[in-house]
């Protein structure tokens, strides 16, 4: 494990030192960050000119939730999306895969986290910031255990978006975007989709609702349950696909 | 311009064809263009949970979007990224033509794809439009399409400056969602949000179209709101020449 941590922090400081590099870009990716951020919370600003409530969510909750789905957003764009965007097309039809296999590290391990996307982290930063500017309206700050559920959530948030994307990416990106509001507001089949077989409601509605109420034993367990399993299935896919793969270079 | 629009037309051709194969993509393209306003319509059909309008004007902005969606930082902007603009600056055609006839393509495409879709949806959620509405929203569709391309098109070209295109052209997206319709229908914003978003441009990139075939902006107040669009597309087109100028002057690419 030491190993892997060593491993990962060369791979994200070798990232780091790239991206500084350029400071034009920096920039730009600083700005789109604070934009993407803005945009959404004017989005709920808006939203609660015309309502009190939404699906059951006040302001400040909702200012909670976005930001949890910031911060996920962040870490996403940060650590999986670099490393697993390319690799239906460049690892496997390409065979760059055959790097990854010859080096002396867990291959599943390299493919996931070889590289970063540092810069990203100022999303998940604003995102933290707008979580904290939400708890802070609303007023009652959470306990220790709200903010315990939060983490786990967040971790098992992670790890189901860590797990498809290895699988379904086609319409990854898109289907993401279902996660910034809470799944209350779409219809019931869409609902039961993004709770149970999708489920998107562990990137934000279920953190945000933890750290704000009281989290609920049952909730949790399925949901560490769901997050394990995850885990478990893409590692059995990838194992899978290892056996079938044959390389494509010579 | 005869030879002009053959030019175009035979690009369209040729990119239709080039994207039959890629159907699978072409759908991810739908799904991610439709999902902005799919959420709008849950997210304000909750706020509204009575108001038929809400749902037909978002089922509306889906076609829209779909039917106007640009992806010239996609196309254009890679190959000045590539050098490989260098060979259409030296053909005896406008360079314009091939990114118009791209675009063009991929939008057939999209809305072949997306627009039966986009019907399903509109008739499982019980949308509805009235007929004259429709017809009128098709002039100022037509604004859109252009009005969206060629701002896509300006912001593209900032591909001679610098190397984050796409973050120039996501932070354009950003505004379209916010002051065009999709973050909010424009009726709905606070008034003096209400009144700068009709008078940009935006509202008449993506919202317009919707509200008009929602009946929501009909009669004199639609004239006067596509008498602006166009007015848009003059600046537009003056300022896309200018940037493509001063862009053009700048480009240096090195090898054979």
């Amino acid at each position: 494990m030491p190993k892997l941590l060593r491993l990962f922090a060369a791979g994200f400081s070798m990232s780091l030192r790239r991206t500084v590099t350029f400071r034009t870009n920096l920039f730009f990716d600083v700005a789109l960050a604070v934009a993407g951020v803005l945009s959404a919370l004017v989005t709920i600003v808006l939203v609660f000119t015309r309502t009190e409530h939404l699906a059951g969510w006040t302001k400040p909750e909702m200012f909670v939730l976005a930001g949890t789905f910031q911060l996920l957003t962040g870490l996403k764009a940060a650590f999986i999306d670099p490393n697993l965007a390319w690799f239906p097309g460049r690892g496997i039809r390409e065979g760059t895969l055959d790097t990854y296999l010859l080096q002396p590290a867990p291959s599943l391990f390299l493919a996931s986290f070889a590289t970063a996307a540092p810069l990203a982290l100022v999303q998940a930063l604003l995102g933290l910031g707008v979580v904290g500017l939400g708890i802070s309206i609303h007023g009652h700050p959470p306990g220790p255990l709200g903010i315990a559920a939060w983490l786990v959530l967040l971790v098992v948030g992670a790890a189901i978006t860590w797990a498809p994307r290895l699988e379904l990416d086609v319409f990854y990106g898109a289907t993401w975007q279902l996660g910034r509001y809470p799944v209350d507001v779409y219809r019931r089949p869409l609902r039961l989709l993004l709770t149970y077989l999708i489920p998107l409601a562990l990137i934000a509605t279920l953190p945000a609702g933890a750290l704000l109420r009281e989290p609920d034993p049952a909730v949790m367990l399925a949901s560490t349950a769901a997050g394990v399993g995850a885990t478990l299935l893409a590692t059995g896919v990838w194992r899978l696909g290892l056996r079938r793969y044959t390389g494509a270079t010579s | 311009m005869n030879r002009a629009l053959r030019l175009t037309a035979l690009r369209v051709r040729r990119q239709f064809l080039d994207w039959s194969g890629g159907w699978w993509f072409t759908l991810t393209l739908v799904a991610n263009e439709a999902i902005g306003p799919l959420v709008g319509l849950f997210v304000w059909s909750t706020v509204f949970p009575d108001d038929r309008r809400v749902i037909s004007y978002f089922v509306a902005l889906i076609a829209v979007q779909l039917m106007t969606a640009s992806y010239e930082n996609h196309t254009f902007s890679e190959t000045v990224y590539q050098g490989t603009v260098s060979h259409e600056l030296l053909k005896p055609q406008p360079v314009i033509v091939n990114p118009i006839g791209e675009n063009l393509a991929i939008r057939i495409w999209m809305t072949l794809f997306g627009l039966p879709l986009t019907v399903l949806t509109g008739l499982g959620l019980g949308s509805s439009y009235r007929w004259p509405d429709l017809l009128l929203a098709i002039p100022a569709l037509a604004c859109a399409a252009i009005l969206r391309f060629l701002f896509t098109w300006i912001l593209a070209l900032t591909a001679f400056w610098t190397e984050r295109v796409h973050a120039v052209v996501t932070f354009g997206s950003v505004l379209i969602s916010l002051l065009g319709g999709a973050a909010a229908p424009i009726s709905l914003l606070p008034a003096p949000w209400r009144a700068i978003a009709v008078a940009l441009p935006f509202h008449a990139m993506l919202g317009l179209p919707a509200d008009i075939a929602t009946g929501a902006v009909d009669g004199p107040a639609a004239a006067v709101a596509l008498a602006r669009g166009l007015a848009w597309i003059l600046v537009f087109t003056a300022l896309a020449v200018v940037v493509w100028r001063s862009g053009i002057r700048r480009y240096t690419a090195v090898g054979a």
